[in-house]
């Protein structure tokens, strides 16, 4: 609890009045009156009052049931002014086209969770599954548990998440859009 | 090759052989192309991104003078990024989901330079340390990647060839029925015996066909022998009492080999387990050891059966295949042809079938977990009056696993027909063969039948066979997580020649500690601080600041990655732990009892204490008034986690311990944070006592606790932020005063002293 306080009394956004009172409503930044634009190498951020920030982080409220909502945009941990949070796009898509391409980069950069797209082969040795997949973001192998408790959550009607041993998530989108023989092994290995 | 030439004059250098991992020629030209010095390289990493967060390929190069980020995107390298380690001014490694980034500072600006996997963060990680290390000294060597790469899964040994997640010595078998059987020595004469009785049992399992048969022929069908009939009867029943004695010896034998033997390697677990150190706690769930301990090993001893079986099986199918091809070899061949048949029949239904009872088991575990959810929450879901919500829940798991049950029904009923038939089309074959051979005189009715009831004894086991590969596997891989286990060194080690029998004096510092439990997301930051014996330190600052870590270095359940932390001027890695702890008395946020009665609580640490002692902590501790109001006093029975105790009791039960202790140091993590004003006053009265002669850390949310401090240690993000006594602290206005405002905008606090 006392990390809240904290937070107000030292980090407050440079500019604001340091006297307003702690609320809990949410900040939805001015989508057409903000802009965001990536150099190369950060994410900058220029807020409605012309502000400019050179380096902040995003990150998604929900992950996974609405990945381009209620995304919060922050001063990282590591600036001099410590994080704090400048406020929450209401939705990417509202973003002019420039901004919108960076939030995508960074989001796409800072979530790294691979959308399996087809299974290739898994195979099962000393209790771990070893797989070969083609993803979103190119062919890659991996390492899981043999348990699926831990380790294969689902989050949705034919929604699943694969967690695999250095703690990175693979998803299957939409388990009735892969190919047969990719849900022949998934039912084999996952007991879908 | 070019790309293995410079890779091998790399390694002629004295230095980081490791670092060159095969770095491709065009980025190496690049590299020099800009400036850089190829002998002077001191690391090279590839990253598995590329700029895009796709997998790809980048490359961190570090020369003696500067750092070059690359990317390479088919085939094409581009320098992204470059500086000159002069104007380098921190360089660090940020976590992401599923990747992290390396991210530097140059003249006061950060910037993201290359995101990486999770696997390789280890890797970047040194690099980054060295890169931040390097600006204090200049010479230092190159980070060896090898020593500090990636780790074999099952044992944790480094791997020296990365693209293998096991190391070789952990996937191979013979290692492990190796090791195995030393396990088992005490049972090798007990096993002897009982492949004995085996074998014995299966000749005499092969002797009745063979008594059948004379029976057949020279009895029933020429009559010549009618004499016979009696004794060839009184022989069959002899030879089936014989073999009813064995079996049932052998399997008595079987089981005791097992059970004990599984019992062997769970007091072996457990004995393993109790030596780990925290951080083994930490990365390892409970429910997963639970597993480990009781499924894995109970599963062991029935596998330990099914290789008995297997052995038994085998000896049987050859035997009975011996027989066979001898009694009529045109028959022998013709039993073979089904044999295929049986084999893949089995291995199919295990595949098909396995898939269903797995999935069944892990939906009647799921419904168990919610339910024990559901009875640990009740309170919750009857507050919210959420019930129909946990009802409809509880509906859509039941109706999962009822489906998941008919799934298996349904393809056991499928399938069982399908491989009787496959077993009976063998017999067929053999009564139209076997039944043209007797009409053609060849052999006699009595070698057919015999040669049926030989048949039906070698299909079982061959199919059970089928499974033999599958039964292994499972054998291994089970053997293998214990082993797994068994090896796991705990990271926390006694120095030999540890120190012991020493008086303390409770004289604690910390010299430049940083620690971090993944060392590479440090929590505590170059932290340095004396207490003297005898003095009350109160460690406040925001949650996350690394409070309960300081103390967790104090008690050595973790080692510092880097520092000294000292007892009584002595490292602490040179005194043995149980030194250590013996002289440290916690006593924590949630009180422990263990399930015995109070007063084998309080003695815990002291079991060998009088009862007279057991009164005195307790009448310290505030606790032994509201003792002996139960009606079974000091032997009233608490249960795990201390049922029927309020929180303040127990809270001053586990006080008690601690007095009983009579620590050098005491430890207080948050001791009154989670019980109300009056219970808190009590338990206050109680530490007052505690505290008096002790070097005292007190941990306070509330800081109204702190008020008697000699002194405060305020941590903020790991690093001390502020250090004096309480008044100082107040003329500073720095985050302890804020703090305690924000507190007295809740209470008033008497006893803190305000400016």
């Amino acid at each position: 609890m006392s990390s809240i306080y904290f937070s107000m009394d030292t980090a407050h956004p440079p500019g604001s009045d340091a006297k307003v009172p702690e609320s809990f409503e949410t900040v939805f930044l001015d989508q057409k009156a903000i802009r965001f634009h990536h150099d190369g190498h950060n994410l900058t951020f220029t807020a409605s009052d012309g502000t400019f920030y050179p380096r902040v982080t995003l990150r998604r409220s929900f992950p996974l049931s609405a990945d381009n909502l209620y995304v919060v945009v922050r001063v990282p941990e590591a600036e001099p002014d410590r994080s704090h949070e400048l406020g929450v796009i209401d939705d990417c898509l509202e973003l002019d086209d420039d901004s919108r391409k960076a939030v995508e980069h960074e989001l796409r950069s800072y979530y790294l969770v691979p959308s399996i797209q087809i299974i290739h082969t898994i195979r099962e040795e000393f209790g771990f599954l070893y797989w070969s997949v083609d993803t979103d973001r190119g062919p890659k192998e991996f390492i899981m548990r043999d348990s699926i408790i831990g380790h294969v959550r689902q989050v949705g009607p034919g929604r699943w998440l694969v967690i695999d041993i250095n703690q990175t998530r693979y998803e299957v989108h939409n388990f009735d859009q892969l190919d047969e023989h990719s849900q022949d092994l998934l039912k084999r290995y996952l007991l879908l | 090759m070019s790309q293995n030439d410079s890779h091998h004059d790399i390694q002629q250098k004295p230095d980081p052989e490791a670092l060159f991992q095969t770095l491709p020629f065009p980025v190496q030209k690049a590299f020099e192309t800009h400036g850089g010095l190829r002998d002077g390289l001191v690391i090279a990493l590839a990253s598995d991104l590329s700029p895009t967060g796709s997998f790809g390929e980048q490359w961190l190069l570090v020369d003696d003078l500067g750092l070059q980020i690359y990317s390479v995107e088919q085939g094409q390298t581009h320098l992204r990024f470059q500086t000159s380690l002069r104007e380098l001014e921190d360089t660090q490694i940020e976590p992401a989901v599923g990747n992290a980034l390396l991210r530097v500072t140059v003249n006061g600006q950060s910037h993201n330079l290359v995101h990486f996997s999770n696997e390789l963060t280890e890797q970047f990680a040194l690099a980054a340390h060295f890169l931040r290390q390097r600006k204090e000294d200049a010479d230092l060597p190159a980070p060896d990647f090898l020593s500090e790469g990636q780790r074999c899964l099952s044992c944790g040994k480094r791997l020296l060839d990365s693209s293998l997640k096991v190391c070789p010595n952990c996937i191979q078998r013979g290692q492990v029925f190796r090791r195995l059987l030393l396990l088992a020595r005490p049972f090798w004469r007990i096993g002897g015996v009982h492949i004995g009785l085996m074998t014995v049992g299966v000749i005499i399992d092969l002797m009745p066909p063979y008594l059948t048969r004379i029976l057949i022929d020279q009895v029933l069908t020429k009559q010549a022998h009618t004499s016979w009939l009696l004794w060839l009867v009184l022989g069959l029943l002899g030879i089936q009492i014989v073999r009813v004695t064995i079996t049932i010896s052998d399997a008595l034998l079987t089981n005791r080999i097992s059970t004990q033997f599984a019992a062997g390697v769970r007091e072996k677990m457990f004995a393993h387990l109790k030596n780990l150190s925290q951080d083994f706690f930490d990365r390892n769930e409970t429910g997963r050891l639970l597993t480990r301990i009781n499924q894995d090993t109970e599963e062991l001893q029935g596998l330990i059966n099914q290789m008995s079986s297997f052995l038994l099986y085998a000896v049987l199918v050859v035997g009975i295949g011996v027989v066979l091809f001898s009694m009529a070899p045109s028959l022998g061949f013709f039993v073979l042809i089904p044999a295929p048949f049986v084999l893949v029949a089995t291995l199919l239904y295990h595949r098909r079938m396995n898939p269903h009872f797995r999935r069944y088991w892990i939906s009647r575990w799921r419904l168990n977990s919610m339910l024990n959810t559901f009875l640990s929450g009740i309170q919750v879901v009857k507050a919210f009056a959420q019930e129909n919500q946990e009802q409809q829940r509880y509906h859509e798991r039941n109706q999962y696993s009822l489906e998941a049950r008919l799934r298996v029904d349904q393809a056991w009923g499928r399938f069982f027909p399908l491989i009787s038939f496959a077993f009976g089309a063998g017999g067929l074959i053999i009564w139209y063969t076997g039944g043209r051979s007797v009409l053609s005189g060849v052999i006699t009715l009595g070698t057919l039948m015999a040669f049926l009831s030989y048949l039906g004894m070698f299909y079982g086991p061959l199919s059970a066979m089928a499974q033999i590969s599958q039964a292994i596997n499972r054998f291994v891989t089970i053997s293998q997580r214990t082993f797994e286990f068994l090896d796991e060194v705990p990271k926390v080690q006694e120095k030999p020649g540890a120190k012991r029998n020493r008086t303390a004096y409770g004289h604690i510092e910390f010299d430049d500690v940083s620690f971090g439990y993944n060392p590479y997301f440090p929590v505590l930051k170059d932290v340095s601080f004396l207490i003297k014996p005898g003095e009350l330190i109160g460690v406040i600052g925001p949650s996350g600041a690394g409070k309960t870590t300081l103390v967790n270095l104090i008690c050595r359940f973790y080692d510092t990655t880097q520092g000294i932390v000292k007892i009584d001027g002595e490292d602490i890695r040179d005194i043995t732990i149980e030194e250590v702890r013996r002289n440290i008395g916690i006593v924590l946020q949630q009180p422990f009892l263990f399930s015995g009665t109070i007063a084998q609580n309080i003695a815990y640490a002291k079991p060998d204490a009088s009862r007279q002692e057991i009164i005195r902590a307790a009448k310290a501790s505030n606790a032994h008034d509201f003792i002996v109001n139960f009606p079974e006093g000091y032997d009233t029975i608490v249960g795990e986690g201390g049922t029927g105790l309020s929180g303040g009791e127990r809270q001053r039960i586990s006080i008690a311990r601690a007095i009983l202790l009579d620590p050098k140091i005491l430890i207080l993590d948050e001791a009154t944070s989670s019980v109300d004003t009056e219970t808190e006053r009590q338990i206050q009265k109680a530490l007052e006592t505690l505290v008096q002669g002790r070097t005292t850390i007190a941990i306070a949310h509330r800081l109204s606790t702190l008020y008697n401090a000699d002194r405060i240690i305020a941590l903020d993000h790991g690093r001390i932020a502020e250090m004096g006594t309480p008044q100082q602290l107040m003329e500073q206005k720095g985050l302890f005063y804020s703090l305690v405002q924000i507190q007295s905008q809740f209470a008033r606090l008497d006893g803190v002293p305000t400016v």
